[in-house]
């Protein structure tokens, strides 16, 4: 088999941005992937860090953190070519690393975020007279009038009135939000002619569960073309129409370049010679086949997607290279007994320490593997769920270790 | 591979993260399908306990795509499968149901017959005019695969081939033996030009993939048991079985073990390959023989489903491109949507359609000049779908050696 300048383990977020930055390269890019990652689940919203401009707050962040590796100006860069490509694919993002924009939650609370896709950017509401939210029949999991009674807490003096919509959903299974966006693919004239009797006008905003399609722009762009007042998007529980959306739209890319995405393919070794990398084996199939590359970029996902695995306490493994993993030593530091409190957790902390080209290192610091690079959720010293920086970690440390 | 993907033992490491949902591609299509999650592991707990019929099983397609999303190693197809075995052990199949599963048992029977290929095929195209189709079950708006005029089998012993000491064993399936027998051929010739000597083996069966899906699990059963034994008799002689459909490859090496468990299942998959993963070690070897002729063309590749699932990579897109101005462009468009004989059933052919749509568009762009696929179901889809006739990739290499 011919040689890959680069593969790329693990196609979750960071491993689908790594080949994007690669192919645009004009690399021979192998993507290797076992399970489709937690994109079809995430909200679709790229967070940096939960602060007015995380651009400023990340230069107050301990050498460690794997955004001080990365460096802001590399973290800008990435997130203007991940806009660049996305919308390439019809998905408009907005947004930028020195500021958050407000997207609504399932549940009416107000979340900020640094990227948002544009059908979820919520910065009118604050501009409108009356705020519309859809209550969708047969919907599992959207509750309009909870939603009111949270948003209302942000908004005191605007006008809410719940819009009772049929959109011919019922009759088959219990409909999420992935199903009605699958039916409404191609179908949008059923919805757009229901939202078109609330009469909404400029000054108003419509609030709808994610449903608009599962391909960019295009089925929000049908609806949009026939109603006036703007037409905002919320999170939903997974699977999330809006994180599909992005999965498809990095796809769509990787496929317009070239790159080779092999799915089912589970990496079980590497082949080094010394500190090189020359190779990947997969072990998912009835025999075992290895790949060689120039450059490997581990994108496996960390705790949550198999990329480190914990089969005894206080001892983490990183299964393929078996790379050293830092964690916080003595079960104190471990866990704080508030799961979802404020504080960090010990335990998420863990992962796998790098130096400024997120080549990993060992205890001294020194590099293991020079054309081996770890990025995404495998990375250690960062609370990803605490400070709300796991799409911002992951493509940055993606666009970095791709341009390296 | 570890002992734990026999497919009852896997619906216990299930997340319920809902990946496998997404990647549905009849769930996409229709409203009714309550889908992979909800069917094959959480139900399936409960069904191979109690009876409890889960009646939605009846739209999947075993394409498998839910089983490639899953990131816990869930065989989510091979749970709906072995569910819907159980159902049928109470409800008997339907007389179409019956005449899909048996295509190698029709094909025998006609062959028997005094041009008997040539009164099929008339007598198909008659019973689609009539509405006969219709009225068994069949998908009238489709043409069913056209016989071949002689069986690859019986074609077999008349090609010339140079004895070799490196020996494979052709394992046709059924769609190359019956309806493609120019795939046998130029599988034939590669392998010769390769320095392989090519064997058939009269003892194989169906491999059972067409059993499996219409619930025919006992028959199946037989099916494998006859083919592992034989499989593993070529493998004690050290000659490995090589098949170019990818649905036959697919059964041969993991669907077996997953369904029924037994060890030596696995040990006879070791011995079965895909034509173009064969060739790629071969390449890998420095075996391969380059001496290729070029031949300037576009092909667009529409990887079957099944060749997904085997994480052997891309060999065919590899190989093809060793040849001298080929470029291979995959079609990236999803699954068919025929799945077998999913898209034949006539309850199920507008959600076949409508799952290959993307495809369809896809290679109507006509920005190529060939279409390939590995799958003969995959290839008939296609030109139904489109008008435009795809090959296996295995002729466009059979051309460049000559
Ligand atoms: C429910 C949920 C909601 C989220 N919401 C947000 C949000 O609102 N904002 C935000 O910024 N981020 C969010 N995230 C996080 C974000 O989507 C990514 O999960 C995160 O950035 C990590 O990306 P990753 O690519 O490193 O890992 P993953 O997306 O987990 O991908 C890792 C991939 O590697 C594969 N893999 C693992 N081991 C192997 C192996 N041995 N061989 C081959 N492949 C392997 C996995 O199967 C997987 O496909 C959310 C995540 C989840 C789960
Ligand atoms: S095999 Fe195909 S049709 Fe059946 S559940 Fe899985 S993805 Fe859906
Ligand atoms: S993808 Fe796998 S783990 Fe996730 S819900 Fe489906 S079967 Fe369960």
């Amino acid at each position: 088999m011919k040689i890959s300048d680069v593969i790329i383990i693990g196609g979750g977020l960071a491993g689908l941005m790594a080949a994007s930055v690669a192919a645009n390269r004009r690399q021979k890019v192998t993507v290797l992937t076992y399970g489709s990652g937690s994109l079809p689940l995430a909200s679709g919203a790229i967070d940096f860090l939960n602060t007015e401009s995380p651009e400023a707050a990340i230069k107050n962040l301990p050498a460690h953190h794997p955004y001080k590796k990365i460096g802001v100006k590399n973290i800008d860069t990435a997130a203007k070519f991940f806009c660049h490509i996305t919308s390439q694919a019809n998905l408009i993002y907005n947004g930028k690393i020195s500021a958050q924009i407000p997207i609504v939650t399932a549940v009416g609370t107000l979340k900020y975020s640094s990227l948002v896709p544009e059908s979820m950017n919520a910065t009118k509401l604050k501009s409108k007279k009356k705020i519309f939210v859809a209550n969708v029949k047969g919907l599992k999991d959207f509750y309009a009038s909870m939603l009111v009674d949270n948003l209302k807490k942000y908004f005191p003096d605007k006008t809410f009135e719940i819009a009772p919509l049929d959109l011919n959903l019922m009759g088959g299974r219990d409909i999420t939000c992935l199903s009605a966006a699958q039916i409404l693919t191609g179908n949008e004239k059923i919805l757009a002619d229901g939202l078109k009797k609330l009469n909404a006008t400029e000054d108003d905003a419509i609030i709808i569960p994610p449903i608009l399609g599962l391909e960019g722009n295009i089925s929000r762009a049908e609806v949009k073309s026939q109603i006036r007042a703007d037409i905002i998007e919320t999170t939903c529980l997974p699977p999330s129409p809006p994180g599909i959306r992005l999965q498809r739209a990095l796809m769509k890319y990787l496929q317009k370049s070239g790159v080779r995405f092999h799915e089912n393919s589970k990496v079980i070794h590497g082949t080094a010679e010394g500190k090189k990398i020359t190779g990947v084996i997969i072990g998912s199939g009835i025999r075992e086949k290895f790949f060689p590359a120039k450059k490997i970029i581990l994108a496996t996902g960390g705790f949550y997607s198999g990329g480190l695995t914990m089969r005894e306490f206080d001892n983490p493994k990183e299964p393929i290279f078996d790379l050293p993993v830092f964690f916080p030593t003595g079960a104190e530091n471990w866990s704080n007994e508030n799961l979802f409190g404020d504080k960090p957790q010990g335990f998420s902390m863990t992962g796998i320490f790098t130096n400024d080209n997120l080549n990993p290192v060992d205890e001294n610091g020194k590099v293991l593997y020079e054309n081996l690079h770890v990025i995404g959720a495998n990375l250690g010293g960062v609370d990803f769920i605490h400070e709300h920086s796991a799409g911002g970690v992951a493509i940055s440390s993606a666009h970095k270790a791709a341009m390296i | 591979m570890s002992d734990a993907t026999k497919a009852i033992f896997t619906g216990d490491r299930c997340l319920s993260c809902t990946a496998c949902m997404a990647n549905c591609p009849v769930m996409a299509a229709i409203k009714e399908y309550r889908g992979p999650k909800l069917v094959g592991p959480a139900h399936g707990r409960m069904h191979f306990s109690q009876e409890d019929v889960e009646e939605s099983l009846n739209y999947c397609s075993n394409c498998k795509s839910c089983d490639r999303a899953c990131p816990a190693g869930v065989a989510v197809s091979t749970l709906n499968m072995l569910q819907r075995a159980e159902y049928y052990k109470k409800h008997k199949q339907l007389r179409h149901e019956n005449m899909l599963a048996h295509g190698e048992r029709m094909a025998k029977l006609i062959r028997k017959m005094p041009f008997g290929a040539k009164f099929a095929n008339v007598g198909m195209n008659v019973g689609k005019f009539l509405g006969v189709f219709n009225a068994l079950g069949l998908a009238g708006k489709r043409n069913m695969p056209a016989y071949a005029s002689t069986s690859f089998k019986n074609l077999f012993p008349k090609i010339r081939q140079a004895p070799s000491n490196k020996k494979v064993v052709l394992f046709t399936g059924c769609y190359t033996n019956d309806n493609e027998p120019q795939v046998g051929e130029a599988f034939v010739k590669v392998m010769n030009a390769n320095g392989c000597e090519v064997l058939i083996d009269e003892g194989f069966k169906c491999c059972g993939s067409p059993l499996v899906v219409t619930g025919f699990l006992d028959e199946a059963r037989q099916n494998a048991d006859n083919n592992v034994a034989k499989i593993l008799n070529w493998k004690r002689k050290g000659i490995p079985v090589v098949t170019p459909c990818t649905s036959c490859s697919l059964m041969l090496k993991e669907e077996y073990y997953e369904l029924f468990g037994e060890q030596e299942m696995r040990e006879a998959a070791e011995n079965v390959y895909d034509a173009f993963e064969f060739l790629e070690i071969l390449q890998e070897r420095g075996e391969f023989n380059e001496n290729l002729k070029s031949l300037n063309q576009k092909l667009l590749y529409h990887v079957p489903c099944h060749l997904k699932s085997q994480a052997i990579g891309l060999p065919a897109a590899n190989i093809l491109e060793e040849i001298g101005g080929v470029k291979v462009q995959t079609a990236d468009a999803g699954c068919c949507g025929i799945s077998g004989n999913y898209g034949f059933h006539k309850d199920k052919y507008e959600i076949s359609m409508k799952v290959g749509e993307k495809l369809f568009a896809r290679v109507k762009k006509k920005d190529f000049d060939k279409v390939i696929s590995d799958c003969g179901t995959c290839r008939m889809q296609i030109h139904h779908g489109t008008d435009i006739k795809p090959c296996h990739p295995i002729e466009i290499l059979a051309e460049a050696y000559q």
